[in-house]
């Protein structure tokens, strides 16, 4: 099977896709990421030396377009790295694991305890690490490739501080003292996004778990979507928004914040999710991650990102941060199958 | 057929009549929660409406009138925490919710569990609990424990994090009829088949049954892996553990 012709650089066509621009074929993308172990052992960047050092990080990252085909690096791999400024405690695990925030051993309980110097977080060899790393990609890159950085949001935040439960239970109890809780640590979101922004990031991947397998459609219509309407007039770069569950009820709110884009999970329909976004957002997703890219083989891959192509999704990709073990061959079959696919509409 | 005005709580009718939407479903809870006192409907709905101060008050009022814990346990808490279930499930409650009526269903037990203790009731079986290597996540295991506990299990909590040498030593060391893994994130649920790979590889997988379950696992991953059982919340989980030590799900 011959490619389409392509026409634009993976950079051009990531930004045009963000941006809601005509592209010469759906992009591929990662905007959490598809470190495995087999790319840490090949480039001699293993985890979790890659989440701490710049030039590790970086070159495993570099993995995603020179050894599989994305058309976007991530250099972010895990959820940490401005938790751990903020001085929450880390488990850094192993290669073959992912760091860790002890969640059990939180570092606030009310909203008065949140006090931070922002400098001095934005300073952490924790954070310094991820703008490093996006300037050495971005200096090795050159334009040809889209560089995604990433920024949590407040509401992963303060599960990090608070600890999952006591903010839920919090978010219950005093609707106020929560969306102070935000308020509070929004300024980490902006400034740390700003940041990478400023190193070279080209677009900012913007975790914030309002999951479905947690809280409501409500709950994110009430706690979030105006602060992530705030996010997108605030940093300078296009946002891709990630919540994994099923999200299909808050999709329609996630729609108005002026995002980018909504990465999203295989919980959710393609066709059904499409609908539910209205063409206000571009979404990018969801090729399931234990159960197809982990367990299964190319074929099933093939079968999710046709899925996701025939829908009209956006961006096509993982759904979530891939779990360390998955196959590369299986990730490879994202960017052949979306190559694959394109030639064929071409020539029909 | 017993019909829903028998139930003599005004609130729980108005919770079963809303949000119990299943036929058989519908039958079974309005025929439980009319054979239940007054006084247990009372706890049951403080429950059901996360009121922990409420019902810590009320559970104490009637333990000290004389009533078996036995009957506040399962008429007041059990009960109302099985409605809490079904609204869980069909998604008109969500996690913040159950915690609450969590919170409420400990206060509640805090009172009852050392009478059941001293009076010597058998457990309905041993369960070993714990979230896998590398997942810090323990809301669901947690929810669950409860659950079991409430159900008359003995459990084991292993916590967060939890290697396959340490579900190894814990199914040693204590014997369970069932243990029990969650996982909360896609990159960690893959330790749940290295975890029961490690089992068999120790010559102990014919020695427990094992369950699984977490936001992300499906009953396809949990057959892959060979698990025995999958629950997709804490109900089911009890009903799963009722199964795996052939006593009646009830649930």
């Amino acid at each position: 099977m011959t490619s389409a012709q392509e026409t634009m650089t993976s950079r051009e066509r990531v930004l045009a896709a963000l941006n809601g621009d005509p592209v010469d074929r759906t992009p591929v993308v990662n905007p959490t990421s598809i470190a495995t172990v087999e790319l840490m052992d090949m480039v001699d960047a293993p985890f979790p030396d890659a989440n701490r050092e710049p030039e590790l990080m970086a070159r495993l990252a570099e993995c995603g377009h020179t050894e599989l085909g994305f058309d976007s690096v991530m250099p972010v791999f895990s959820i940490i790295q401005d938790s751990s400024a903020l001085g929450c405690k880390i488990q850094w695990e192993q290669k073959d694991n992912w760091p860790t925030v002890k969640m059990t051993e939180p570092i606030y309980d009310s909203a008065d305890d949140i006090e931070y110097d922002i400098e001095a977080l934005l300073a952490h060899p924790d954070t310094q690490c991820v703008t490093e790393a996006i300037r050495i990609l971005r200096d090795r890159l050159g334009d040809d490739v889209a560089v995604i950085g990433k920024t949590m949001g407040p509401w992963s935040l303060a599960y990090h501080t608070f600890g999952v439960e006591p903010f839920l239970l919090l978010s219950l109890d005093d609707p106020e003292k929560t969306k102070e809780v935000l308020q509070r640590l929004k300024r980490i979101t902006i400034d740390f996004g700003v940041m990478q922004v400023e190193a070279g990031a080209d677009a900012l991947t913007l975790p914030d778990h309002a999951t479905g397998d947690l809280v409501s459609g409500e709950y994110y219509h009430r706690y979030l979507e105006e602060l992530h309407q705030e996010f997108a007039e605030a940093i300078p770069a296009p946002l891709i928004l990630h919540i994994c569950g099923r999200t299909v009820d808050r999709m329609p709110y996630i729609a108005n914040t002026g995002m980018a884009a909504f990465h999203y999970d295989s919980k959710n329909d393609p066709a059904e999710s499409m609908e539910a976004v209205g063409g206000r957002i571009r979404l990018v997703g969801n090729v399931n991650n234990p159960e197809t890219l982990f367990a299964r083989g190319p074929e099933e891959v093939r079968a999710e990102v046709i899925q996701n192509l025939e829908a009209g999704v956006q961006m096509v990709g993982p759904e979530c941060a891939c779990p360390l073990q998955t196959p590369l061959e299986n990730l490879r079959a994202i960017p052949e199958t979306v190559r694959e696919w394109h030639a064929i509409q071409e020539s029909e | 057929m017993t019909e829903l005005n028998e139930v003599t709580n005004e609130f729980i009718r108005g919770e079963i009549d809303e949000f119990v939407e299943r036929p058989e479903e519908r039958e079974r809870m309005i025929s439980m929660f009319a054979a239940c006192r007054p006084d247990m409907l009372d706890i049951g709905a403080a429950l059901i409406e996360g009121e922990d101060g409420v019902v810590d008050e009320l559970t104490r009022a009637q333990l000290d009138a004389g009533t078996e814990a036995l009957e506040v346990m399962d008429d007041g808490l059990i009960a109302g925490m099985a409605l809490v279930g079904i609204k869980f499930r069909e998604n008109f409650i969500f996690v913040p919710e159950v915690l609450a009526c969590a919170r409420a269903m400990k206060a509640g037990m805090a009172h009852i569990e050392p009478i059941l203790s001293d009076a010597g009731i058998e457990p309905v079986g041993k369960v070993v609990m714990g979230t896998v290597k590398g997942d810090l996540h323990d809301i669901g295991k947690n929810l669950c424990i409860m659950m079991l506990r409430g159900a008359g299990f003995e459990v084991i909590d292993l916590g967060v994090d939890t290697s396959p040498d340490d579900f190894i030593d814990a199914v040693e060391e204590h014997r369970p009829l069932v243990m029990g893994m969650s996982a909360l994130l896609t990159t960690t649920m893959p330790n749940m088949g290295k975890t029961i790979d490690a089992f068999v590889d120790a010559d102990l997988r014919e020695a427990v049954k094992i369950m699984v379950g977490g936001a992300p696992v499906t009953p396809e991953f949990a057959e892959d892996m060979g698990a025995d059982g999958y629950g997709k919340d804490a109900m089911e989980c009890v009903a799963i553990a009722k199964q795996l030590v052939g006593v009646g799900s009830g649930a």
